[in-house]
C-alpha cells in the first residue's frame, strides 16, 4: 500500500518535472548547492553528461541511490529527486548530511577509481 | 598526483600523528620520570594554586610586567599563538576530512575568518623573522635552527593559504601543505617547538617557587 | 630622566685574578670535559634539559638585566646572552671546551651576573636563569677556578665557620666590647650569650663584628628598648652568611647552614632573627635548608625587616620623632623578590620616616644593586665593571633624588656596599642607611 503510494507520487512528480523542466541534464555544470544558506566554497564543478560519459556510468543509481533502513536498494534509483530531499543540513542517524553525502558520493568513488580528482580545490575550483 | 596525495594524507599522516602524540608523551613522561629520579624535591614545592596563578597570568595579554612593557610584541605573539592553534583545528576543510575519515566533527570557522587568521600567522612569522634579524639581543642568541623552526611553523600556513586560494600550481601546493603540516607536528616534540609541551611545566614550577617560597610574583 | 654624572671613564684594564689565572693554567681539555660531564650528568637532571630545550631564544629576558641596560644594551650582557656564552656551549660541545672558554665562563658567571632573578620574572616560560648560572659556577668551582677574593671567603667559612676569618675569641670579645659601649647609653643592656630557651637567636654576617660593630650595638639597643628575650651564640654558628652558596661549593654551604641551624636548636630558641642581610636570608631561608634536605627551614627564619615590622606594629619601639629627611627605598632581591617582604618594608619605612619617595621600578621589579650574588665579594679587580655595569641603578637613584629623596634605605649588606660604590662613582650625593640606623637614631632612649 505504502509502496504503491510512493510509486504514484513518484509518477506524478516525474511527469510534473518533465512538464515544467526548463533545463535538462546537459545543462548541469555544477553541483546544486542552492539549499546551502552560507556556502563556504565555490560550487563543485560537475558536468553531468560529460562526467558520466568519461566515467562510463550507465546506471543512474550509481549516484542517485536509494537507501532504506540503512540498506542500499540495488535496483532502485532516485534521479527523480533532489539530493537535498533526503539529505538535510545535519546528519540524521546513519544518513549523512548533504555536504558529507556529496563528498562521500563523489570523492568516495573518485578514490576507488584512482583517476578522478580528490583534492578540495579540484572540484571546488575558484 | 592522487597517489602522492593519498600517500601523504594517508600513511604519512598516520606516521606524523603517531610521532607527534607518541613523541610528546615520551618527552613529557621522560621528563617527569627524570625529575622523580634525580630532582624529586621539585614535587615538594609544586602548588596547584600558584601554578595556575602563574600560567593564567602569562597566557593573558598584558597581565604580566613584561607583557605590559612590550605591547607590540605582546599583541603579535598572542595573535600568532591563538591563530596558530585555532585556525587549523577549526578549519572547515580539516574538520571535513576528520568527519569523512572518523565520522567526528566539531564547530568550524567561516573560511573567510580562517583566511584572515592565516594571514595573521604569516605576518607574525615575518615580524619574528625581522625581530631576529634586527634586534641585537635576539640576533645574538639566534642559531640556524631558530630560522628553521620559524620556517617549519610558517610553511603549513603559507602553503595552506596558497592552496586555499588555488594560486600557483594547486595540486602540488596541496601536497606540500599536507607535508608541511606533518613536518610541523613531528617537529613539536623533537625541537624547541617543544616549548608547547614544556612551558606549562616550567611555568608551573616557577609559579610554585615564587608563590610558596618567595611569596612574591613571577609575572 | 636626568643623566647622572660619570667620572672620567677609565679604560678597563685586563683583570689579574690569581684565583682564575692559576686555576686556568692547571686545566686541560680532558679535565674540563670530565668535570663538566660529571656535573651535567651527575648533578643536573630534567630541569636543566627542559630549560635548555624550552628556551625559544626570544631575548625577552634582556631588559630585566641591569648589566645589559647599563652596557648600552650590548647583547653579550643579556641573561640569555650569558647563558649562550656558557652552559649552552658546554652542552653543545659535550663538555669539550678550552681553558680560555672557562676563563670567560667564570668571568660571566661570577662577575657579570648577580643571580638577582629579575630575568626569571621576565621569561615567559619561567626559566630559572640564576640556576643555570649557578651550574656554571658549580662547574668552575669543581675545576678549581673561582675568583680569588670570594674563594678566600669560602676558605674562611670552611675553617672558621664565618666569612671573615673571625677567630674563636674575637667574636665574644667583640660582643662584650659592644655591650660595654652600649651600657653607657643603656645602663641595663646585655648582649645575652648562650641563653638557652630565649625567644630569638639573633645572627649576623661576619663583616659586622669584623668592621661594622656599631650594627651589633644598634641591634642590641633595639632589642633592649623593645624588651626582647634574645640571645647570641658564643661559639661557631653565629654567622649566617654564605659565600659558598655563590661559588657553587654546595658542600661547604651545607656545613655552614647545618652549624647555624644546629646552634639555634642547641640554644632551643623559637626563631632565628637575622640582621639586615639579603644573601644570608636566601641561604638560610631558601637554599641551604634544601641542600640539607629540609623543604622549609627547620627553625622559623625572620628577616630584620619582618622583625622590625612586628615590633613597630606592636608599638614596642617608642619613636621620639620620625626621620625627617626624605628617603627612598631599595628593595633587595633576596628579601623582596625572594622573600615577599616588599609591603612590610614599606610599612616599616612609613612608620619610621616622614617622607618616603618610591623609586621606579620598585618592589619585586626593582633593579639589582649589582653587588649581591657574590659579585662584590669577587673584590677590587672587578669593581669598575660592577659600577659601570649598573648605570641604570644610578639613573634610577638620580630620578628619586630629583623628586626629593636624600637618603636611600637599603636593608641588605650587599646592596648597601654596592649602592655606596654607585653613588660615589656617579656623584649622587645621597646617604645610605639601614633600618637599624634609623630606628636607633629616632627611638626614645633613657635620659
Amino acid at each position: 500500500m505504502k509502496k504503491g503510494m510512493i510509486i504514484i507520487a513518484g509518477i506524478l512528480f516525474l511527469s510534473s518535472v518533465m512538464l515544467l523542466s526548463v533545463h535538462s541534464q546537459e545543462d548541469v555544470t555544477e553541483v546544486d548547492r542552492s539549499v546551502f544558506t552560507n556556502p563556504q566554497r565555490p560550487a563543485a564543478v560537475f558536468k553531468h553528461d560529460a562526467h558520466n560519459q568519461n566515467a562510463g556510468i550507465e546506471n543512474c543509481n550509481e549516484c542517485h541511490h536509494v537507501y532504506e533502513d540503512g540498506k542500499l536498494l540495488e535496483d532502485e534509483s532516485s534521479e527523480d529527486q533532489r539530493c537535498a530531499d533526503c539529505h538535510g543540513p545535519e546528519a540524521d542517524g546513519n544518513k549523512p548530511s548533504l555536504v558529507k553525502a556529496f563528498h562521500v558520493n563523489c570523492k568516495g568513488c573518485h578514490e576507488k577509481q584512482q583517476k578522478a580528482p580528490i583534492l578540495c580545490g579540484e572540484c571546488h575550483v575558484r | 598526483m592522487n597517489d602522492i596525495y593519498q600517500f601523504v594524507s594517508g600513511p604519512l599522516a598516520w606516521v606524523a600523528f603517531i610521532l607527534f602524540i607518541g613523541g610528546s608523551l615520551y618527552r613529557v613522561i621522560a621528563m617527569i620520570a627524570e625529575v622523580k629520579k634525580k630532582e624529586p624535591f621539585i614535587f615538594t614545592y609544586m602548588s596547584l594554586k600558584y601554578s595556575l596563578r602563574s600560567i593564567l597570568h602569562w597566557i593573558t595579554p598584558f597581565a604580566t610586567y613584561n607583557w605590559r612593557r612590550k605591547p607590540v610584541l605582546t599583541v603579535v605573539t598572542f595573535a600568532f599563538h591563538i591563530c596558530l592553534f585555532v585556525s587549523p583545528i577549526f578549519l572547515l576543510a580539516h574538520v571535513t576530512l576528520w568527519d569523512e575519515s572518523w565520522n567526528i566533527r566539531w564547530w568550524t570557522l567561516p573560511d573567510g575568518s580562517a583566511d584572515i587568521m592565516t594571514l595573521i600567522v604569516m605576518a607574525s612569522c615575518v615580524f619574528f623573522l625581522v625581530r631576529r634579524l634586527t634586534q641585537r639581543e635576539v640576533q645574538f642568541v639566534t642559531f640556524v635552527s631558530d630560522y628553521i623552526i620559524l620556517g617549519i611553523v610558517a610553511a603549513p600556513f603559507i602553503t595552506g593559504f596558497l592552496a586555499y586560494h588555488q594560486w600557483f600550481g594547486y595540486p602540488i601546493l596541496m601536497i606540500l601543505h599536507v607535508l608541511a603540516g606533518e613536518v610541523m607536528l613531528v617537529a613539536i616534540p623533537f625541537t624547541r617547538l617543544s616549548h608547547m609541551l614544556f612551558s606549562p611545566f616550567t611555568r608551573a614550577y616557577m609559579g610554585s617557587e615564587f608563590g610558596v617560597i618567595r611569596k612574591s610574583k613571577d609575572y | 630622566m636626568a643623566e647622572p654624572a660619570t667620572k672620567n671613564p677609565v679604560e678597563e684594564q685586563k683583570v689579574v685574578d690569581e684565583g682564575i689565572d692559576v686555576g686556568i693554567s692547571r686545566l686541560t681539555e680532558d679535565k674540563i670535559e670530565k668535570v663538566i660531564n660529571q656535573v651535567l650528568k651527575g648533578e643536573t637532571g630534567a630541569r636543566l634539559k627542559t630549560y635548555v630545550s624550552t628556551c625559544i631564544h626570544c631575548g625577552l629576558c634582556s631588559e630585566a638585566c641591569h648589566y645589559y641596560m647599563s652596557n648600552d644594551k650590548d647583547p653579550k650582557w643579556s641573561p640569555v646572552g650569558k647563558i649562550k656564552q656558557t652552559i649552552w656551549e658546554m652542552i653543545r660541545k659535550k663538555g669539550r671546551v678550552s681553558p680560555e672558554f672557562i676563563r670567560r665562563a667564570v668571568e660571566i658567571a661570577h662577575t657579570e651576573c648577580n643571580q638577582c632573578r629579575r630575568c626569571m620574572q621576565f621569561c615567559p616560560f619561567g626559566i630559572d636563569i640564576a640556576y643555570l648560572i649557578g651550574m656554571v659556577r658549580r662547574i668552575c668551582h669543581k675545576l678549581g677556578v673561582t675568583p680569588r677574593y670570594i674563594q678566600d671567603t669560602v676558605h674562611s667559612h670552611s675553617v672558621t665557620m664565618n666569612q671573615m676569618w673571625v677567630k674563636g675569641d674575637e667574636w665574644p670579645d667583640t660582643l662584650q666590647w659592644q655591650e660595654e659601649e652600649a651600657r653607657g647609653e643603656f645602663p641595663k643592656l646585655r648582649i645575652p650569650l648562650e641563653k638557652e630557651g630565649a625567644d630569638i637567636m639573633y645572627s649576623v654576617i661576619a663583616p659586622e663584628p669584623k668592621f661594622q660593630a656599631q650594627l651589633i650595638y644598634q641591634a642590641a639597643a633595639i632589642m633592649e628598648v623593645a624588651g626582647v628575650n634574645w640571645t647570641m651564640p658564643a661559639d661557631k654558628g653565629w654567622d649566617n652568611s654564605d659565600m659558598a652558596m655563590f661559588t657553587g661549593d654546595n658542600e661547604i654551604m651545607g656545613r655552614i647552614k647545618r652549624t647555624h641551624f644546629e646552634t639555634a636548636s642547641r640554644l632551643r630558641v623559637k626563631r632565628i632573627v637575622m640582621g639586615e642581610c639579603g644573601h644570608a636570608f636566601r641561604s638560610v631561608y631558601d637554599t641551604g635548608n634544601r641542600w640539607l634536605g629540609w623543604s622549609q627551614p627547620p627553625i622559623p627564619i625572620v628577616h630584620a625587616i619582618d622583625f622590625y615590622y612586628e615590633l613597630l606594629k606592636g608599638n614596642r619601639i617608642p619613636i621620639k620623632e620620625k626621620f625627617k629627611e626624605p628617603v627612598t627605598l631599595h628593595d633587595p632581591c633576596n628579601v623582596v623578590r625572594g622573600g615577599g617582604l616588599g609591603e612590610k618594608l614599606r610599612y616599616v619605612a612609613h612608620a619610621l620616616c616622614e617622607t618616603v619617595i618610591e623609586m621606579y621600578p620598585n618592589r619585586e621589579y626593582n633593579y639589582c644593586c649589582c653587588a649581591g650574588g657574590g659579585v662584590i665579594n669577587c673584590g677590587p679587580p672587578y669593581k669598575l665593571k660592577r659600577v659601570k655595569g649598573n648605570r641604570v641603578k644610578a639613573e634610577q637613584l638620580m630620578d628619586a633624588r630629583t623628586r626629593g629623596a636624600k637618603v636611600i634605605i637599603a636593608p641588605c649588606h650587599n646592596c648597601h656596599s654596592g649602592l655606596k660604590d654607585i653613588k660615589d662613582y656617579y656623584d649622587l650625593h645621597m646617604d645610605i642607611k639601614f633600618f637599624g640606623d634609623i630606628i636607633y637614631k629616632i627611638m626614645e632612649k633613657p635620659e
